[in-house]
């Protein structure tokens, strides 16, 4: 009876401590769990070009637009949707299946009372807190590193995954991930067509189903990471905030090629229709469809 | 793309739009719809893909008395609304029916 005692006893602490610990309950500090400012000091240019990609600032939409915002809306009101409720404080995680993808980090490690305090903030437009969630270095570097996790097991906590094994280092010691340089790693959030398995399906992006259905098939071999992050760039371009950059990777990407003529059609006896006829074409050297989405 | 001829005199002759992206409903109904929250599938993909060359012929029927025209074929993309433009390509033509 004292062994038996002696286990509850320890249950009863070890439970709610379990709970508390690993989950964050508000938004600053889910934030700082997952916190890479301490990298910056030893990677500043990669630190540098992440700050400007679409990957840190995953909630705020093209130019600032807060896309969630119609998540967030009473349900009832104009431009609510299917998982809008119709009071803020009845949002839990599940409300944003956008976070498989725009926030993973949510749906390992934090309580539904983020997703309350996030729906209040989208409700007041408050910019500055909502910036704080992104897909931060760790988020990378560890949530997203492993896929084969029956083989494989979680991400371990404080290790740091990347294309090879390198033993210490300051921010955390170095492991391989066996997918790293592959497609597949960033397929994991670029889609591959309607996300059927929430019990309200919608689609966002679809690009990964592009590339392999369409650039694979089609004889492709090169993966996202040798387009995109060419000597370990992590702008990951393009970025849609930057109009003239983008404009100038989208004509170096596409290319147009016109013809035109001008000419007289007989269609019938003595009836001339003069006419200018223009033939375009249009070509891209992605590994996808452009645009997606 | 906005594919457009006009006259000399700056009169426009012909416009002509082409939309290249994916379409997506809700499957519920036949109604197109923006953003991730209504979509569900796509219905029709008319992108560009990769490895594929996206052709066209556009032809302008010129009205009596009209033999040269400037043709002007703009390319852009469109992100998120279609006032937030992205210029890619803008070709100038001058073509005429005399020799
Ligand atoms: C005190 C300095 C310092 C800090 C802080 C630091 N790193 Fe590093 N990191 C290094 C050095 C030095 C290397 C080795 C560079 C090399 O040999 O290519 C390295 C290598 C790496 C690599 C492997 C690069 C490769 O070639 O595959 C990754 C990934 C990495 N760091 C990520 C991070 C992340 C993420 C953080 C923050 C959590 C971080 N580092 C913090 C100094 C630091
Ligand atoms: C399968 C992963 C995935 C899911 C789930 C997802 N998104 Fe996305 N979303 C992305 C990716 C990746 C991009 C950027 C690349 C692209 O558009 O091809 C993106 C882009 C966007 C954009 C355009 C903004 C930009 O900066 O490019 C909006 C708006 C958006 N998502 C809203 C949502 C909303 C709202 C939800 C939830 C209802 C959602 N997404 C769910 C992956 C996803
Ligand atoms: C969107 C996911 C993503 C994010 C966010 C991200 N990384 Fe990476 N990182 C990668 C991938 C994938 C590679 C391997 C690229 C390749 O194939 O060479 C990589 C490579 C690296 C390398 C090795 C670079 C080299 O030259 O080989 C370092 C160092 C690194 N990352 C540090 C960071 C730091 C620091 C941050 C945060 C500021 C960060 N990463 C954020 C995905 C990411
Ligand atoms: C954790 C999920 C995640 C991973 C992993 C990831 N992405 Fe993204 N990526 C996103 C989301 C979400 C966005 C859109 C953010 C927004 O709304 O602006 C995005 C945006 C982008 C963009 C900007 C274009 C646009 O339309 O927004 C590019 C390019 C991109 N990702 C490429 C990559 C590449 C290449 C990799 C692999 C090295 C990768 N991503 C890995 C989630 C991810
Ligand atoms: C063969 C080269 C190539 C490969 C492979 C490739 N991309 Fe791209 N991608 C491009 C080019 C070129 C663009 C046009 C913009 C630019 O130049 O960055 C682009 C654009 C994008 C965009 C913006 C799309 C939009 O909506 O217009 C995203 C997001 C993206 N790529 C993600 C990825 C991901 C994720 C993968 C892997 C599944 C990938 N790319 C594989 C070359 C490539």
């Amino acid at each position: 009876m004292r062994f038996l005692k002696l286990i509850l006893v320890l249950l009863f602490i070890a439970v709610p401590l379990v709970a508390s610990a690993d989950k964050a309950k508000t938004i600053d500090e889910l934030a700082k769990m997952y916190d890479s400012s301490s990298c910056k000091g030893c990677h500043e240019d990669i630190y540098t070009q992440w700050e400007k990609s679409h990957h840190a600032r995953p909630l705020m939409g093209v130019k600032g637009g807060l896309m969630l915002s119609p998540l967030a809306a009473k349900k009832g009101t104009d431009g609510a949707t299917a998982f809008s409720e119709d009071d803020p404080k009845k949002m839990k995680i599940k409300n944003y299946p956008c976070f498989k993808c725009h926030l993973p980090q949510a749906i390992t490690s934090a309580e539904d009372s983020v997703a309350v305090e996030l729906t209040e903030a989208l409700l007041a437009k408050d910019k500055v807190k909502i910036a704080k969630l992104q897909i931060t270095c760790i988020v990378c570097h560890n949530t997203k590193a492993i896929i084969h996790k029956r083989e494989l097991g979680e991400p371990e906590k404080g290790v740091i995954y990347s294309t090879k094994d390198m033993g210490a280092h300051p921010g955390g010691k170095i492991k391989k991930s066996a997918i790293f340089k592959d497609s597949i790693y960033c397929g994991q959030c670029h889609g591959l067509g309607p996300n059927l398995e929430f019990d309200q399906p919608f689609q966002c992006a679809n690009l990964y189903g592009s590339y392999l259905h369409s650039y694979v098939s089609g004889g492709g071999t090169q993966t996202c990471q040798d387009c995109h992050m060419q000597k370990g760039d992590h702008l990951i371009a393009p970025n849609w905030n930057d109009d003239k950059g983008t404009s100038e990777l989208l004509a170096k990407a596409i290319s147009l090629d016109v013809q035109t003529l001008g000419y007289e059609w007989l269609r019938k006896a003595k009836t001339y229709v003069p006419k200018v006829v223009v033939s375009t074409k249009i070509t891209t050297t992605a590994g996808h469809r452009i645009p997606d989405g | 793309m906005v594919v457009t001829a006009k006259a000399a005199d700056g009169k426009e002759l012909g416009k002509v739009e082409r939309h290249y992206h994916p379409q997506a409903t809700n499957c519920r109904d036949f109604k197109m719809k923006y953003g991730a929250q209504w979509k569900v599938a796509n219905l029709r993909d008319t992108s560009l893909q990769p490895g594929q060359a996206k052709k066209e012929t556009i032809e302008f029927e010129l009205p009596e008395g009209v033999r040269n025209a400037d043709v002007t074929i703009e390319l852009f993309y469109e992100a998120s609304n279609p006032d937030n433009k992205y210029p890619i390509h803008t070709v100038t033509r001058k073509v005429s029916l005399d020799k």
